[in-house]
């Protein structure tokens, strides 16, 4: 287990109101190994930005941390957030018109990261950020423009150098390219996979987009109602399922072939159900076409570290 | 002639500044042709979806199909009448918007926060006079709200109470509501997750099937035109560059740029 970089043990992540709690992601586990990107997918509320924000540090009260560690490099960083993130840890936001502040010339962002995490001198920094940008393809002489005279795939660039630049081990990615057209899409997602292998960081790639981890990923989690539904090898998970969920998303998105055309799509009924009506047991088996009586009444575990489902639990008794 | 017929459709915005300090500075005027001399035709019954990037200049046709824009020149001709044509009789001009309905981009802002959902339903009923009785109307909502599979309990709820999957289900019966002919729908599922886009778009088919409509679909995702439409135009900068059935479009492109588009597409597919 050496070759783990992050270690996600058993986290829960718990919202209290007036009704009650609501756990936004229940007894969750997964980890990351060196120089891999893990894909995190799964529908809107499903817990994808929360586990990036949990790994962090960064979940809003009311919200909190209720159960479950978080090892990195073989400590345990629960509590020591603050030193590792943004330096051995950094995000990239979905939203680059967001992420940069539109008042201060992106050089100067630059080196604030620069100079805030690394010890250097002023002169050593503005190499340094100029290097960055050369990295992401832009141009370094734009160090004194402002964000808004870049265009959002350049801006996203920008986000990428600044996350870059503290030369973290791990990157978390959520929905980094959400906003963007496909094109540019296509040439971020390679930037941010070249410059990774290149360095050896990982990347922790939170989408809803099936297509994009297909073509980015290694490994992929899939997400249901703030549990993991599967998790292994990106080829293996979408090309054959262990889970019922996973293959209905499988079947669900649009396909670029020929015998897709005129096609009707397969359709997962009904919706995600909401925190505070979670139902017992497996909390996809009311959507499920597979269910069986069990499936209502206990929560399953995660079997051949592969599917929460109870129709594997058989088979893993074989293997 | 075709159901639809859009005729070297132009577009063109001003960017200019005004005209002192245009007179002041010598600036010449700054014109932004955003949709340059398109044309395409539809046929009844079937789908045209335009893809391309943002700034291509779908959403600028789809406004001026709806006639929530006026072309600047050049020609949008539905069932061979204009919605531009200013010797159009009033009455005719109205009869003709009822059969071009639109669903918008984000369920999130096309709906009213502020009005039930059977008001949403019932106003295109209400403003083209189609049923005049009350209980008549609001038997006709609640068959609509069955038509898109939700239940006729939701008359009485607000906007917020629903996913976006549900308001999308919203959007598509008030677009059905005056029994159009032709829906205009600008990126219908691209604000939804993709267990919601297969409902939504599924839903979307099966109208079709049963209205024979005709659709105008834009969309910048290639994944969905695919299983979508009989006929594709890809816009660049405001031109139709390639115009395809879905067949040859992804076997056999003709343009670097749409060859560009698709391989930048995810594709689930290894």
């Amino acid at each position: 287990m050496d070759d783990n970089l992050l270690e996600v043990r058993n986290i829960s992540v718990t919202f209290k109101n007036r009704y009650g709690t609501l756990k936004a992601l229940d007894n969750l586990s997964l980890n990351v190994k060196k120089g891999e990107i893990l894909g995190l997918v799964g529908e809107s509320g499903a817990g994808k930005s929360m586990t990036g924000a949990a790994i962090l540090g960064l979940i809003d009260p009311p919200g909190h941390m209720s159960s479950g560690e978080i090892w990195y490099k073989g400590k345990c960083i629960n509590d020591a957030h603050e030193a590792i993130r943004g330096r051995e840890i950094s995000m990239i936001f979905q939203d680059p018109l967001m992420s940069l502040n539109p008042l201060r010339r992106i050089g100067d962002q630059l080196l604030e990261t620069i100079l805030t995490h690394m010890n250097v001198t002023k002169s050593e920094a503005i190499k340094r950020a100029r290097k960055g940008l050369e990295e992401v393809g832009i141009d370094p002489n734009r160090l004194n423009s402002y964000p808004h005279t870049f265009s959002g795939g350049m801006r996203q660039r920008v986000v990428i150098a600044l996350a870059l630049a503290p030369e973290p081990s791990l990157i978390i990615a959520d929905e980094p390219t959400t906003a963007l057209d496909v094109s540019v899409q296509a040439q971020i997602l390679d930037l941010l996979k070249n410059l990774c292998k290149e360095r050896g960081t990982s990347i922790i790639l939170v989408t809803h987009d099936m297509g994009v981890i297909a073509q980015t990923t290694d490994r992929v989690g899939v997400l249901y109602a703030g549990r993991l539904a599967e998790i292994g090898d990106t080829r293996e998970v979408l090309t054959n399922p262990k889970h019922p969920y996973t293959k209905g998303l499988v079947d669900s998105t649009p396909r670029i072939d020929a015998n897709s055309f005129y096609k009707e799509l397969y359709q997962i009924s009904g919706t995600m159900p909401k925190l505070d009506a979670m139902p017992n047991g497996c909390a996809f088996h009311p959507r499920c076409e597979f269910a069986i009586d069990k499936c209502s009444k206990e929560t399953p575990q995660v079997f051949s570290d592969r599917a929460a489902c109870w129709l594997l639990e058989n088979e893993a008794i074989v293997e | 002639m075709s159901f639809v017929q859009a005729k070297d459709l132009t577009r063109e915005y001003d960017l200019s500044d005004p005209f002192i300090v245009r007179t002041i500075a010598m600036r010449p005027k700054r014109i932004l042709t955003a949709v340059d001399n398109v044309s395409f035709s539809i046929e009844k019954g079937t789908t045209y979806a335009l893809v391309g990037e943002s700034g291509s200049g779908k959403s600028t046709i789809a406004k001026m199909a709806v006639g929530l824009l006026k072309p600047t020149s050049g020609s949008l001709l539905v069932d061979g009448k204009n919605l531009n044509d200013p010797f159009l009789p009033k009455e005719e001009k109205l009869a003709l918007r009822r059969r071009i309905q639109m669903v918008f981009q984000s369920p999130y802002a096309s709906l009213n926060p502020r009005w039930k959902v059977g008001d949403i339903i019932a106003e295109p009923i209400k403003a083209f006079r189609l049923i005049n009785d009350h209980a008549s109307q609001i038997n006709r909502v609640h068959e609509l709200l069955e038509q898109v599979g939700l239940s006729t309990s939701d008359v009485n709820k607000f906007p917020h109470e629903f996913s976006g999957g549900q308001r999308q289900r919203i959007s598509i019966a008030r677009a059905l509501s005056s029994e159009p002919e032709i829906i205009i729908c600008d990126e219908p599922t691209s604000a939804l997750d993709v267990s919601v886009q297969a409902q939504v778009l599924n839903l979307l088919k099966s109208l079709q099937k049963e209205y024979s409509l005709t659709y105008l679909f834009i969309t910048h995702d290639l994944a969905v035109v695919s299983t979508m439409a009989n006929k594709i135009g890809v816009l660049n900068q405001g031109k139709l560059v390639e115009e395809q059935t879905p067949e040859n479009l992804f076997s056999n492109p003709k343009k670097a740029y749409t060859k560009m588009l698709l391989n930048s597409a995810p594709n689930i597919n290894f």
